[in-house]
């Protein structure tokens, strides 16, 4: 590039430019520009992940190893809602945007003095959207679009009830409000939104109860539908053309969406997707992954159940599936394939730079896959207990399962590993580039699994199996602790640089920053910071309640802050929102995480740390109504 | 990879192999590991003691067409209104999310 420019004039160099955007027939995307722009700046944290590698990774430095002992709390806020606080805010500039579980409110904060809620929006939705939700009433976070100069910036938002809705990012008034899912059928919302773009692309969730999966983008301007694609059925729906899976035919291409199905049961076969996106505009695609096919009894429907579980690189603009790789064919375990996708380059080990994509899986392997056409490059085991599977071959992509851990109906299937929670589930995990190390928050979770018949009626659940789940191998399974791991892992040379164990578990996923501490909340209520080389545990603090959500940080007026979401619940904590005791209950979690409820209990609001918890309020006049004292004369 | 083997082997050998290959499609599996595949991405097949197919089997879940249909029922019906408050929205300016109170 240097010697480019060095040999053309500036002008024409912005002429022949324009000329080539011409001529591709692409739209100058400004809106992606913009965003880029603000995720590179460590003033903000725009989108769920940071930025489009959804790497969770902050150039901030302020905090290192040596100093990150001093931190302690700058501020603090709450949100007013009791169950699951997943995700984490967002900041662009002087605001903090949070979001909360159902009923979904969005407050506004001022940085400058976040004791005063800038504006709160909290939609009304029927109740009944809580009985249709899974697995309590999470919602993972929110979207930011910059605005254009016509439309105003805008927060985008999902409901449990199944709305999309737009909202002005000053005022927080309703800018535009559409369907998406209907509770009636059991479908709901629990994903955070993803701009690309001049698109808000949306999820879906209700596979427990055979929702049959989508992903649909719409325009951020008008709230019309772009396009929407399917998990199951014909190659229309799905997104599948001629070129699909061109590079990696073994993985299957035409028809399978239906042939892989028996008769009907596409229809109600799951494969949503409720966790995160990634994008590369290079690529120009999103990746993504679809979710576990329904029933969850596995006798109920015979084949592959093509494309759920499925990691997926889509035209962003068209919604076109250029790859789909299917990691756990015929899924006996709701394994669902919904995880964080993030995106690196590395050098794989013949030395070649490639852009690659990382996944932790629910089913205990970790993939990388190069993110230009799916070719798979590495499929680790995340822990070396997991059993349903002896390896992955990485020319075929199969996984060759072990039959001993396999389920059927009249068999009760013991001691799986991973449980259907997985080794790794919806945790947003971070990637340091300049160590080349992954962060991952691991469940260490094995269960037993018993089918049985059911019939599917729209709107209820429709899952066909008993679970009772309990600690890993390498936890307490007497006490029911030692249900977690965090780990360190190098995806090229297949290695975990460090590990340690977790009294439960690292739920929400992992935060690392240039000052060589990574970060994380623990579902008892810690937030933890660790050396991102060594593990070594440098500096804790107990939160009001335990932790399902990733930390993020941010720097403002030149200091740096780290900020987590806080407020126990999600599949993990079920028990605790819903006040249950029987152990197969919360599809199994209740019996996991029985002894959760000593160490913490509800109650959800964001923390935010500085180093000597220096902030807005270092100067107690700010906030303050008066600074005019009266004293009493003598 | 069977064009590989199919150039490298007598047509006869070639047959005798594909029978082969079609019966253990055909066949309960001794054990699933997933491996076996009829074709590419297609690998699925009954455990032993089950059925390759369920329907008119124990395992029947004799699903009810009328239920099947209501997710596309009601996707349909999402997508009309959105159509609408779009229109409108483009037509006046100003978002309004009860399509009965938009005019034709």
């Amino acid at each position: 590039m240097t010697r480019l420019t060095s040999s053309v004039s500036a002008l024409s160099l912005v002429v022949a430019l324009g000329a080539m955007v011409g001529a591709a027939g692409i739209t100058p995307a400004a809106a992606n520009d913009k965003l880029v722009e603000l995720s590179k700046s460590t003033d903000n944290w725009p989108m769920t992940g940071k930025n489009y590698n959804a790497n969770n990774y902050s150039e901030a430095k302020e905090i290192t190893k040596e100093n990150v002992k001093q931190l302690r709390p700058a501020w603090s806020f709450s949100t007013g809602v009791l169950s699951g606080h997943e995700g984490t805010p967002l900041v662009i500039g002087n605001r903090m945007y949070v979001h909360t579980s159902f009923p979904n409110i969005t407050y506004a904060l001022d940085l400058d003095d976040p004791g005063h809620i800038v504006w709160m929006h909290k939609p009304k939705q029927p109740a009944t959207a809580r009985a249709v939700a899974c697995c309590d009433v999470v919602n993972r976070g929110l979207a930011y679009w910059p605005g254009d100069g016509k439309v105003p910036a805008l927060i985008l938002k999902t409901q449990l009830d199944g709305n999309v809705v737009a909202l002005n990012a000053e005022t927080g008034e309703e800018y535009w409000k559409v369907e998406n899912s209907d509770i009636k059928v059991g479908s709901t919302l629990t994903i955070a939104p993803y701009v690309v773009k001049d698109e808000v692309i949306i999820g879906s969730s209700g596979a427990e109860l055979g929702v049959r999966g989508y992903v649909t983008a719409y325009d951020v301007k008008t709230g019309e539908q772009k396009w929407r694609r399917y998990a199951t059925g014909s190659d229309e729906d799905i997104g599948i053309g001629d070129d699909f899976n061109k590079d990696n035919p073994q993985y299957g291409q035409k028809g399978l969406g239906l042939s892989t199905w028996e008769g009907d049961a596409w229809k109600i076969g799951g494969g949503t997707n409720w966790g995160w996106y990634a994008y590369d505009p290079d690529t120009n695609l999103i990746y993504y992954g679809s979710g576990n096919p329904a029933p969850w009894n596995e006798t109920m429907r015979p084949g592959d159940n093509k494309w759920t579980m499925t990691i997926w690189g889509r035209d962003v603009d068209t919604g076109m599936a250029k790859f789909g790789y299917q990691k756990t064919p015929h899924d006996e375990w709701d394994y669902a394939g919904v995880n964080v996708m993030m995106l690196s380059e590395q050098k794989d080990r013949t030395g070649k730079l490639r852009k690659l994509l990382t996944h932790p899986d629910r089913n205990g392997i970790v993939y990388t896959l190069d993110r230009t056409n799916g070719d798979l490059v590495s499929a680790d085991k995340i822990d070396d207990t997991v059993n349903w599977v002896k390896q992955v071959d990485l020319k075929t992509g199969l996984p060759q399962r072990d039959p001993e851990f396999g389920t059927r109906m009249d068999h009760k299937g013991r001691d799986i590993c991973p449980s259907a929670m997985g080794y790794h589930n919806q945790g947003h995990d971070s990637y340091d580039p300049t160590r080349q190390t992954f962060f991952m928050g691991v469940n260490h979770i094995c269960m037993d699994w018993e089918p049985f018949m059911l019939p599917y009626r729209a709107g209820q659940f429709f899952v066909g199996a008993t679970l009772n789940m309990y600690p890993g191998p390498k936890g307490d399974r007497q006490n029911y602790l030692g249900l977690g791991q965090v780990k360190a892992y190098d995806a090229i040379n297949n290695k975990f640089k460090w590990e340690v164990m977790e009294r439960f578990a690292a739920w929400g996923g992992t935060l690392a920053t240039a000052g060589g501490v990574m970060f994380y909340g623990t579902l008892d209520g810690f937030i933890k910071a660790r050396d991102s080389d060594t593990g070594e545990l440098l500096w804790k603090f107990k939160l009001p309640s335990g932790v399902i959500g990733h930390p993020m940080t941010f720097t403002h007026n030149g200091t740096q802050y780290v900020a987590i979401l806080y407020g126990v619940g999600g599949w993990a904590g079920v028990g605790l929102v819903f006040d249950l005791n029987d152990p197969t209950a919360g599809l199994g979690a209740v019996g996991a995480f029985k002894n959760l409820q000593h160490y913490t209990q509800m109650g959800g609001g964001v923390m935010v740390f500085s180093l000597d918890g220096k902030g807005p309020y270092s100067d107690p006049n700010v906030g303050e109504y008066s600074t005019k004292v009266i004293r009493a004369a003598n | 990879m069977t064009t590989s083997i199919s150039r490298l082997l007598p047509i006869s050998t070639a047959l005798a192999l594909a029978g082969v290959v079609g019966f253990a499609a055909l066949a309960p599996a001794l054990a699933y590991d997933g491996t076996n595949c009829r074709a590419p991405g297609n690998c699925w097949e009954p455990k032993p003691g089950f059925p390759a197919v369920i329907a008119g089997s124990k395992f029947d879940p004799k699903h009810d067409p009328k239920e099947l249909a209501k997710q596309s029922e009601s996707i349909r019906g999402m997508e009309e209104r959105n159509a609408q408050r779009v229109a409108n929205f483009k037509k006046t300016g100003k978002w309004e999310y009860d399509v009965k109170k938009i005019a034709d």
